[in-house]
């Protein structure tokens, strides 16, 4: 097992280096320099040139690249950033923590709202306790986040008053952003928790514990729900990857300082040292929630554990 | 009856959590002591640096201005520029050399006295930079004459020097050397402005407090916070919600509403020191070069109707341009004596009935920036629906700033829209119709059909004449010039709409570079 996971970390060093490259790659054939961006039109060529020159921006692709791999690995240097001229590293990683937090805060949300949710709706099938609870989830679902968002804004800041349009002062200004961002992943939760769970009722070992005299909690907590909830692991572990990636849009709309809006806003200035040290973090840290995915995995799966002793062995 | 418990168990958590917040949410209505009372403003994007030589782009200058000051300063409500830390500037006979004299009695927020040497520490530093170029170009040596007169020396006379010397915000040498590198990413002294900060952060905005020892007397508002808030709709929704006291540039899309919550007193829509243009790139060989037609390209000015672009762009609010700059904030540019084009489908028809396609003729594609949604993007849509009116068929092709700049700047297209703003002198149109420009050259006049060596010359004089009545006079027939030429139109001056709180003073709006030392809360 524990190879398993040193060789996973280890695999991570491949695929960082294989982002870098890819956005090294992508950034030299998309149009437009930052020089020229910074400079604004009114600025000579010359002057562009130089500016370019002093940000190291005009170094051939593989030079840039090897450069930076050089500095990031031997001297923890993500470089400075072309627009504001402060340390990478500074500029993103408290920004990483908001958007981590964020994410956390909305994948504990949604899974408390949606997994509970999901497997009373499936013992309860063809109930009015399901279908409401599934009609809402499909309602919810197809409303986009930022639409969301508009309405949780005009609800909570403007009617209510009870809380803040924008900003992380406080506790309070997370509550709207995670429940914009929980709460379409709470329906997703619900509704894959429920087919999860209404596949696994129906097979043959439930039968057969019921059969055998379990009292329903038993068949419903021990036999069903362990099973079913191997897809539900891997769809909350995406779940958190992709709210990490995506977060940008509660991040825009609730004016929250996290990683995904940096990125977004520093591509409009070519801003190279941000992106691609903004899209590292976000690609190690979801390369870690999926090894942590397929650690629970092996918790909860016992042929999977199996598995890993009979390599063990 | 457990399944239960744990649903239960669920919900209280979720409510917890939810109570735990609002619990400690601020209530906007907390009464504050008057005198501590913080002042809000919006900043549409993260403020780049507190280094005033970061960049020239206006967002962080308006922010600048409230914490540094130049030579000579910027007053939209009094038409233009104005001695700001100098007291008398005198020209020698060849308008090459300007003798500055500063203010008495100017300190720095470190508590330094201003002296020449922070002048010459200023402008030679800008001058080391590309991003500064531009603006110190004609400029050949600055010096001190002694501690509180300064000499800078120009290559030729060039009375547009002015803008430059409001552009260059004054910093103090001890304080930007000591910080060294980190100059600009933490808040510092270095400015002699009404404000200094006292918190920054890229990704939130900034904290400003008032400088007591201002040469102009203490500001009455003592507090002011910038925010970093990009989404227009969650501004509205936090300047209602009075957790904005000063929204500049709101968004036009629900002005009604803003305008109702702000109250009559307490909201303004005024001409944006801005401009939206068309460029028709008479030297396109798109079609047999259909645009190098004299009577084409004035059939093209001719049916675009302003009135529709103000509605699409700016919901009728809007105001239609006739010259380069509004004449309110620019006092050199000319009003009268030059062809407008107004709206006239008839004429547009018969001129090219003149040219030889009564029956329309297609002229290409009209390019622009940076969304459909845009400003400059609804302007083309706009553009080709009017030439559709009268026969002339075009295409239209939006993209991003990275894609389409380039095209117009190696004049590769047929027809363009794009925008320019915020400069306070005439002599800005030189980027424009000067060959020795670069950029915003969209029309290659050099070596054309037209007379390009008077458009070149008149600029020429026109930056050289000292009095702004002669200037005037060049810039009119300069203006005259080119649109007999129809290849650069201006099309509308984008609306600045502004609301403040109830109960906040803020003296004469103005379009762009307000300033907070002038605001106050009423008693």
């Amino acid at each position: 097992m524990y190879r398993y996971v040193i060789n996973r970390l280890l695999f991570l060093i491949p695929s960082v280096l294989g982002v870098i490259f890819i956005l090294f790659l992508v950034m030299s054939m998309t149009p437009g320099d930052p020089a020229r961006i910074l400079l604004g039109d009114a600025a000579s060529q010359a002057q562009v040139d130089e500016l370019n020159r002093q940000l190291g921006y005009d170094l051939p692709f593989m030079e840039k690249y090897v450069r930076y791999v050089y500095k990031m690995v031997v001297e923890q240097d993500f470089g400075v950033s072309y627009f504001t001229k402060q340390s990478v590293f500074e500029e993103i990683w408290p920004r990483y923590k908001v958007t981590v937090s964020l994410a956390f805060i909305g994948i504990v949300l949604s899974s408390l709202i949606g997994i509970p949710f999901g497997i009373y709706t499936a013992v309860r099938q063809y109930s009015l306790w399901d279908t409401i609870p599934s009609l809402i989830a499909f309602f919810i679902a197809a409303i986009p986040s930022f639409v969301l968002g508009m309405l949780l804004l005009y609800a909570f800041s403007l009617q209510l008053n009870w809380l803040p349009s924008y900003g992380i002062e406080s506790f309070s200004s997370f509550i709207m952003p995670a429940l914009a961002v929980s709460i379409p992943p709470a329906a997703f939760n619900l509704r894959f928790t429920k087919s999860s769970m209404l596949e696994s009722i129906r097979q043959d070992y439930v039968r057969t514990a019921r059969a055998k005299g379990a009292s329903e909690h038993t068949v419903i907590w021990k036999h069903a729900l362990h099973n079913a909830l191997l897809p539900v692991v891997t769809n909350v572990g995406m779940s958190l990857g992709n709210l990490i990636c995506g977060a940008v849009v509660a991040e825009k709309l609730f004016s929250i300082p996290g990683i995904g809006s940096l990125i977004v806003d520093r591509i409009t200035y070519k801003d190279e040292p941000v992106i691609i040290a903004g899209t590292i973090l976000i690609s190690v840290c979801f390369t870690v929630v999926m090894l942590l995915v397929d650690l629970i995995y092996a918790y909860i799966d016992p042929r999977i554990r199996a598995k890993y002793a009979r390599v063990k062995g | 009856m457990k399944r239960k418990g744990l649903l239960a168990i669920s919900l209280v958590l979720v409510a917890c959590l939810l109570l735990a917040g609002c619990s400690s949410a601020p209530k906007s209505s907390a009464p504050a002591a008057p005198a501590e009372k913080v002042l809000k403003l919006r900043l549409p994007s993260s403020l780049s640096s507190l280094n005033p030589q970061n960049t020239t782009a206006t967002r962080d200058v308006k922010v600048w201005t409230q914490i540094y000051e130049g030579l000579y300063g910027i007053d939209e409500s009094k038409n233009g520029y104005y001695m700001e830390l100098a007291k008398d500037v005198k020209l020698s006979a060849d308008k090459k050399e300007y003798t500055i004299t500063l203010r008495d009695g100017v300190k720095f927020h470190n508590g330094e006295p201003l002296k020449a040497s922070d002048v010459v520490f200023t402008y030679n530093r800008a001058k080391k930079d590309p991003r500064f170029g531009y603006l110190t170009a004609k400029i050949n040596n600055v010096s001190a004459v002694n501690d509180s007169t300064v000499k800078i020396t120009l290559s030729e006379a060039y009375a547009p020097i002015v803008h430059t010397f409001s552009s260059l915000k004054i910093m103090n040498e001890k304080e930007v050397t000591s910080l060294g590198d980190k100059f600009g990413t933490v808040p510092s002294k270095a400015g002699t402005g009404p404000y200094f900060p006292t918190e920054y952060a890229v990704a939130t905005g900034v904290k400003l407090q008032a400088f007591e020892q201002y040469w102009g007397g203490a500001p009455k508002i003592k507090k002011v916070e910038y925010r970093v808030i990009s989404d227009d709709a969650t501004v509205q929704v936090a300047f209602r919600n009075k957790e904005l006291d000063y929204l500049e540039d709101a968004s036009l899309s629900n002005w009604d509403t803003l305008k109702a919550e702000a109250g009559p007193e307490n909201n303004v829509m005024i001409k944006g020191n801005n401009i939206h243009f068309m460029a028709v790139n008479y030297q396109s060989p798109t079609n047999n070069s259909i645009l190098a037609n004299d009577k084409v390209r004035q059939a093209i000015f001719y049916a675009v109707n302003k009135d529709d672009i103000n509605k699409a762009m700016a919901g009728g609010m809007g105001m239609p341009a006739i010259t380069y700059m509004p004449n309110e904030y620019v006092p050199t540019s000319p009003v009268t004596g030059f062809e407008t084009y107004k709206f006239n489908q008839a004429k547009a028809k018969e001129l090219l009935k003149e040219a030889g396609f009564p029956n329309g003729v297609e002229v290409g594609t009209i390019i622009s920036y940076p969304s459909p949604t845009s400003f400059n993007g609804r302007i083309a849509q706009v553009i080709q629906s009017n030439l559709a009116d009268v026969g002339i068929k075009a295409n239209v092709q939006i993209a991003e700033n990275a894609i389409i700049t380039p095209k117009m700047y190696s004049q590769n297209y047929d027809i363009a829209v794009f925008s320019d703003s915020n400069n306070f002198d005439f002599n800005n149109i030189r980027q424009q119709v000067h060959s020795e420009s670069k950029g915003m050259y969209l029309v290659k006049y050099k070596d054309g059909k037209f007379d390009w060596q008077r458009i070149e010359k008149l600029v020429e004089q026109g930056a050289a004449a000292s009095e702004n009545s002669e200037r005037l006079k060049h810039y009119t027939e300069l203006w005259k010039i080119i649109m007999d030429t129809a290849t650069i139109n201006p099309l509308i001056h984008r609306p600045v709409a502004i609301v403040w709180a109830k109960g906040l003073n803020i003296g004469k709006p103005v379009p762009t570079y307000y300033k907070v030392k002038e605001f106050s809360w009423q008693k």
